[in-house]
This record gives structure tokens, sequence and C-alpha cells, in this order.
């Protein structure tokens, strides 16, 4: 475990030196990427005057969200950029997921080690920014629990969207057609985490509650931390399903991987 | 003219043949729109009507803007950049036509396929889904119809400049993404610009990314009318020709310095 | 069981969906899909003894790749047995890869964007590889692939031929006791071609790695290989000695013979002219007749000979007839 833990740290390292070699275009992405962030972020927050809620939260509430959303999805995406579902589809396309299976180190290690993409750190630091915003313009009534309970969050929505890429990647197995698709999930889902889940309509909603369940690591615990009511009266221990859901989500997409592999193994395609 | 017209025809044919891309992008356009058309609403409320604009214009102003993404490239346009790192760019400078007319022929023959597959459908969705606004009179739709093609000058004759500074440098790319996410920010595609403070919507009014979706929106909600009408158009006008000379001497600067390099 | 290699009633089917005209027929493909099943290997069956270096040859499309990725584990087979090595290939992917060497001609194990000697020094950590023996192999291999000028270049900047010298090193650094080439020369020039050939044979002998190799590059097998296979449709037609093959289906072999004068006749038993260009006379003989050496003894008591030349049937028109004529039922 310490060895494979020390090639993958190798393995990064290798990619953080090739993308640190052309300074400029990495200081370029990197800031694109942010502004990328700030941009949305930022129409919302400037025509908020003239609105004063969004379905009843404040600026400060709806940054607290986006800001937790956007900083979980740019962390997920840089440390799971080797999965990523596009990246990954030509990966297998070019032939180079059979080198990865030549070399006597478990795949997935390889896949998470194959790709870095330091430049999401942009998007990372605008996510915290925001939620470093949101905390302080919604004053959390902070409590031990709520300051464990933060970080737990985050990760389990790394692990979450984590788990969505693992998954679109596996469906590369079979179509390549899938990867536009999957970007609805991922790349959609985090969008619209972002804003509150009871403004959207019921059955997107449910949705995203019974078929993917994000809900439960966005809108519940961020009415546990600004102490908001539930509009739907569901048990307020909802609000601490996220870690079983986020990790939840993450093993089993790596199983469904697995299956995703021996097919692989058996068509080659 | 002939050529033109060929190379639009050959561009929009090509453009009919992504099938499976189109159906992606059509159904991303959709869904995005109608997660921001959730957060207009959200943001209503109980409003009926915010700085003259309603709850149902607002929401027709999503589809709008989803409906243009394609058809004007609203995030972004990368194809004469490639054309010069490939060196392709030698060949198609010889051709017996003016290297932006060239692309213009091709984006034109695009911009069609698109409207047609993309822009009109996601409209017709959004119809199916809402109670959206649709334009009344002969005189609202000409004006629609102009509007569209002004926006699709302006934005060419802009993605055409951004584009132009590969022949300068090895990084076009990074000041395209830059470029492209400005336009976006500054065009009102994100939010209807009649809600942002009067400094921003000034700001904005200095550059020609309003003439590419804000205009249009503005024309095709019925917002602006008359002499207002009128003014606006004749506003995207000289933003294309202005655009359009900008890039023609850019790109003969940028020409010469090829030239130069190549020997 | 001595062998190193025993593959055994190998049969690998693919289904390809059947593609249809118009959005319509892909819409209906993707509905109910109907297949077709491909056999690409389709029944094959051979041994290989430790210490061999073995030809697989085959035309575009044969099943020679289909083969080569189920004995290195990529694939697993529909039908049939493989051991190599005591295991299962596809079974303890991660214990199996280890104990072998692959390349892929055409793709590199490389990282692109290093200089090669991180790239070797990051598999060293992946094979675990004690420091000693990595220093000693990458010493010997860079001095015999006579990789010193281009052992800090980015992979991305390597010609095609150093990137497979690069790639052969690779794949060597942890001593497998097998070594599994895809197409090792393709694209190269004859001097590179060359100095991997020797390589290839270096490793062979003195290391006693099992080679087997695929190419199209009949030099290749006539230069390093001690044993061939052919396979064509999934099928294997022969398996031997390049002589053996030859022997067989070898045909005609060509005397050419520059006179020292010009002789109104030049005709000589057991050879009939093919060519005649001034002083230069091309004969044809059948090896079951006449010997090259009889040939030419008869020849030089007649005339005064300035140069001659024996010229062997081209491997590959030899082959091409082979698959052509189907002249070899699968053993």
């Amino acid at each position: 475990m310490a060895k494979h833990l020390r090639l993958y740290l190798r393995l990064i390292g290798v990619q953080l030196r090739g993308q640190l070699q052309y300074r400029t275009a990495f200081l370029m992405d990197a800031l694109a990427t942010a502004v990328l962030t700030m941009v949305g972020f930022g129409s919302l927050a400037m025509i908020f005057q003239r609105f004063e809620n969004l379905g009843g939260w404040s600026l400060g509430e709806v940054a607290f969200l986006f800001g937790m959303v956007e900083f979980s999805f740019g962390t997920m995406d840089m440390l799971f950029s080797g999965f990523d579902p596009q990246h990954f589809g030509q990966q297998v396309r070019r032939g180079s997921l059979d080198q990865l299976l030549l070399r006597p180190l478990p795949i997935t290690l390889q896949v998470l080690g194959s790709k870095f993409v330091l430049r999401r750190v942009g998007r990372i630091v605008q996510g915290a920014l925001i939620l470093l915003l949101g905390i302080l313009a919604s004053d959390v009534g902070w409590s031990v629990g709520k300051l464990l309970y933060l970080p737990i969050v985050l990760m389990s929505l790394v692990s979450f969207f984590g788990g969505l890429f693992v998954l679109g990647a596996t469906l590369t197995f079979w179509t390549v057609e899938s990867v536009e698709v999957t970007n609805i999930f991922t790349y959609g889902g985090s969008e619209m985490m972002s804003y509150p889940m009871h403004i959207y309509d019921e059955w997107i909603r449910r949705f995203f509650t019974f078929v993917i369940p994000a809900i439960f690591l966005n809108y519940y615990p961020a009415l546990y931390f600004l102490d908001k009511p539930d509009p739907f009266d569901l048990p307020p221990s909802t609000s601490f399903l996220a870690p079983l859901v986020g990790f939840g989500t993450l093993v089993l997409a790596l199983k469904v991987w697995d299956v995703g592999l021996r097919h692989y193994q058996s068509t080659g395609s | 003219m002939r050529l033109f017209w060929e190379l639009s025809k050959l561009s929009f044919a090509r453009q009919l043949n992504y099938r499976a891309a189109t159906l992606a992008g059509l159904v991303t356009n959709l869904f995005f729109g109608l997660l921001r058309a959730a957060v207009l609403e959200a943001l209503y409320g109980s409003r009926e009507e915010v700085v003259g604009i309603s709850l149902q214009a607002a929401i027709t102003y999503t589809g709008v803007t989803q409906a243009l993404i394609a058809f004007t490239m609203i995030f972004g346009w990368y194809e004469v950049m490639d054309s010069v790192y490939s060196g392709e760019v030698a060949s198609d400078l010889l051709k017996p036509m003016n290297y932006f007319t060239f692309w213009l022929a091709r984006d034109v023959g695009r911009a069609v396929a698109t409207f047609l597959l993309r822009g009109l459908t996601i409209m017709a969705a959004y119809a199916l889904i809402f109670p959206i606004i649709v334009p009344q009179g002969a005189e609202q739709w000409l004006a629609l119809v102009v509007a569209l093609i002004l926006a699709l000058l302006v934005s060419f004759a802009w993605r055409f400049l951004v584009n132009l500074a590969a022949f300068w440098t090895p990084n076009a790319l990074g000041i395209g993404r830059f470029a492209f996410i400005l336009s976006w920010f500054l065009s009102g595609f994100l939010m209807p610009l009649r809600f942002f403070p009067d400094w921003f919507q000034a700001i904005c009014s200095l550059t020609p990314f309003p003439q590419v979706v804000n205009t249009v929106v503005e024309v095709y909600l019925g917002l602006l009318t008359g002499a207002d009408l009128l003014r606006a158009l004749g506003v995207q006008l000289l933003w294309a020709i202005g655009l359009i000379l900008a890039s023609q001497l850019v790109l003969r600067a940028g020409v010469r310095r090829l030239v130069i390099l190549g020997g | 069981m001595s062998s190193i290699i025993t593959v055994s009633g190998l049969h690998k089917h693919f289904s390809v969906p059947k593609r249809r005209a118009g959005l319509w027929g892909t819409l209906k493909a993707l509905a109910r899909p109907e297949m077709t099943v491909v056999r690409a290997v389709d029944g094959i069956s051979f041994t290989i003894q430790p210490g061999e270096l073995v030809g697989y040859l085959g035309p575009n499309g044969a099943g020679k790749s289909t083969t080569l990725k189920m004995l290195t584990g990529l694939l697993v087979p529909s039908e049939g047995e493989v051991w190599v090595n005591g295991q299962v290939p596809w079974r303890e992917r991660e214990r199996y890869v280890a104990s072998i060497g692959a390349v892929f001609g055409q793709r590199t194990t490389l990282w692109w964007d290093l200089p090669v000697v991180e790239s070797l020094e990051l598999l060293q950590h992946i094979y675990d590889i004690p420091a000693a023996r990595f220093r000693d192999n990458l010493a010997q291999f860079r001095a015999l692939l006579d990789m010193d000028s281009f052992l800090d270049t980015p992979v991305r900047s390597l010609s095609l031929g150093q990137r497979m010298r690069a790639d052969l090193c690779a794949a060597l650094l942890h001593d497998p006791v097998l070594l599994f080439l895809d197409e090792p020369t393709i694209g190269l020039d004859v001097v590179a071609k060359e100095r991997i050939r020797q390589f290839i044979q270096h490793v062979n002998s003195e290391h006693g790695t099992t080679v087997l190799l695929t190419t199209h590059d009949l030099s290749d097998v006539e230069k390093l290989c001690n044993r061939v296979m052919i396979i064509d449709q999934g099928r294997l037609l022969f398996g031997g000695g390049l002589p053996h093959l030859m022997e067989r289906f070898g045909g005609n072999r060509e005397l050419v013979v520059d006179f020292a004068e010009e002789y109104p006749a030049v005709d000589v038993e057991g050879a009939a002219v093919v060519a005649r260009d001034g002083l230069r006379v091309t004969y044809q003989f059948a090896r079951q007749e006449i010997t090259a050496s009889a040939l030419i003894g008869r020849l030089s008591a007649r005339y005064r000979i300035q140069d001659l030349a024996v010229r062997e049937p081209e491997i590959e028109a030899t082959i091409r007839r082979i698959y052509e004529e189907k002249l070899l039922e699968s053993p």
C-alpha cells in the first residue's frame, strides 16, 4: 500500500514537472480556469441587488453552496483527470490503456497517475474564495460538529464527482459517443448542484435524488450548515448522509469500472 | 461570389453530417437552458417584472441565448489558429479569395446549418415546455433576421481577429481562451444586461460583445421598438463594419509577418 | 513440460455490430444491433521452447496482433488454453506482466514529456528493480543500443528509431524471461533496422530471453528467427525452420553470371537462360535438380567468368504464394 502511494506520487510528480515546463501556458490556463468560475458567480452576484434572494436564499447562502460545489468539483477534476471520460475515451482508442495493462501495477492507480491537471488549481482557489465569502456573508452559527463536518462534506463531494467520472470513463469501453451525454451528468450536474435544489422542477429533483443522489451531497449538508428548514420534511439526519452517498458512489463506480475493464479485455476495443 | 456560395454549401453539408454531435449538443444546450430558467424563476420569486423584463421574457431569454450558442460559437472557435499551426494556412492564402472571405464563407454555411439544426430545435423544445414569447408582426421578424445576420458578422469578425493572434505567437490558444471568456461574460449571455448595474452596462456597451447576444435577445423579446430598434441595428452594423475593417488590417500585417518569417 | 509457451486450441471471436446506412439505420442498429462474428484467431496450437527466437508472420488482419494480445494478457480468449512461463496471462495480471517484456511497435510505453532516462527510472520503481541491477542493465543496454546521444531528450522529440531503441531498453530492464515484439522494425530505415535486429539477437543469445516477434518484414525473419510460424485468417499455415520453408515452397533459384567475353551461345544443362543483357546472363535452376556449386563448375569449365552471384528466391514472394495459393493446410 505504501509502495503504491509512493508510486502514485512519483507518477503525479512527473506530470507536474511536465506541465511546469511551459510556465506561461500553465499560468494562462490556470488564470482562464479561475476567471471562468468567477465570471459565472460574478454575474449572479451583480444582478442580485435587483432580486434580493434566490428561492429564499441570500447571496451569501448561495455563495456557500456554490463555493462548496465548485471547490470540490475542481479538486476532483484535478485528481481524477485520468478518468475524464473525454480524455480516457481517447486513451482507449489510441491503445494507451494497453500500455498501462502491461505494467505490474493496479490499473486504477495507473489511470489516476496518468493525468493530473494542475491548472485546475485556478478553479479550486476560486471555489474556496467563494465558499469563504459565503461563510462570511451568511453568518453560519459555527459549532464543533459543523467544523468537523465541513471537510467531510467536501471530501464526500470530491468522491461523488470522482465516481461520476469513473462511471463516464467506464461507459467509453462500450461507446465513445457516450462522452457528450456523460458531460451533462458531470459538468451539468455540478452546475446544477451549485444552486439550491428546491428551485428545480420536481422531476429534475427526483432524478437527482433517486437516480443520481446528488441532493444528499450539496443541498442537505448546506441546510445543516446554514440552519435552514427543509422544504421536503425529511428527517434532519438526511444532512449527514453525504459521506455514505459520496464514498458509496465512488466505491460502486469502481466496481462497475472493473466490469468495464473485463469487457474491454474480452473485446479489446 | 460563386466560390463563396460553394464554400458555404460545402460547410453546410458537412455540418449536417455531424449527427451524433448535433444531438448531443442539443441535449446539453437544452439541459443548461432548463437549469438557467429555474435559476431565473427562483430569482423572480413572486415578482412579475424586473426592469421591464417579465418572467416569461426572462425564461424566453434563456432559450434564445442557448439557441445562439452554436450559431455564433459563443464558447469559442479556434479553426484559423489550427490551420496556422498546422501549416494549412499557406495553401489557403494562395486561393483566389480574400482569406477573411474564405473563412466567412465557411462560417456562414456552418452557422446556417446549426441555426436550423440546433437553434430552431431548441426554440421548438422551449415552446413545448414553457409559454415562451414569440416575435409579433412582419416588422419585428424582419428586424430579428437583420439582427441575427449582423450578430453573426460581428461574432465572426471578432473570432477571426482573435484567431489571427496565431500569426504572432505560439500561445494564441491561451489568448483565445481569455478572449472568448471575456466576450461571453460581456455579451449578456449569462444574464440579460438590463439586470446588471449601470456601470457594468456602460463597460459592456464599449465592447462589440452585446451586439452578438444581447441585441438579438432584445429584438426577439420586443424590448426595442421604433427609433430604439433602428438605433440598435445601426450600432450593430457599425460594429460589424468596424471589426471587419480591423480584421482586414490585422490580417494584412499578419500575412506580411508570415511571408517574412517564411523566407 | 519444458515449453515456455504452450498454446492449444486458441480461439478469439469478436462480435461486430453491422453498420447500417442512414439515420434510421443508425437508430435501428442502436436498438437491436445485428452482429457479425469475426474469427480473428480460429483454433491455433503451438509450443515454444525456452531460448527460442520465433517469428510470427502473416498478412494484415491475419490474427497476429490478436494472438500477441492474448499471450500478453491484454485479451481473454474465447476458447482454448494458454500457458506462458507456468502462468495463465490474463489471470493475476500484475504478477504475470512483471515476468514479461513487450513492445508494440506503434506505441510507446514511455512518458511523452519526460527525458528518456527519467522514464526508465520511473520504470525501475514500477517494476521494483534493485538499484544495482538497474544500473548494470541500463549501462549495458545503452551501450548496445547506442542511446547516449538521446538519453536526456524528451520522448516526444525522438525519431522513430530512437524511440524504438528506448522502448526496447524499457521492456528489458527488469530481466523478463520472455520478450514479445509487435512489428519491432516497422517504419525504420535499413541502418536502424539492422541495429535493432542485432540487439534482439544479442538479448536472445546472451540473456537466453525467449523472443516471439510479429513482423511484415521478411528480412527480420531471415536474419533473426530460427523458427517461423505463418498465420492467415486466424489459422496457422506453417510452423518450422526457414530453410525448411524455402526448400518446400521456395521455387527456383537464380544464378547471375558476368562473362569475361562475349560468347555466341551460353547454354548449360540443368539451368535455363531467363535473361541476357550484354555480358550478363541470368540462369534459373531448381534446387532439387542441381546444386549451385555444380552449376558454377559446369559453367567455369566452359567459359571465362568475371563475376557471379546466386540469388535465392525471395521469401516475400514465397510467402505470398503460400497465402494466395493456400499451399498449406493447418498442421
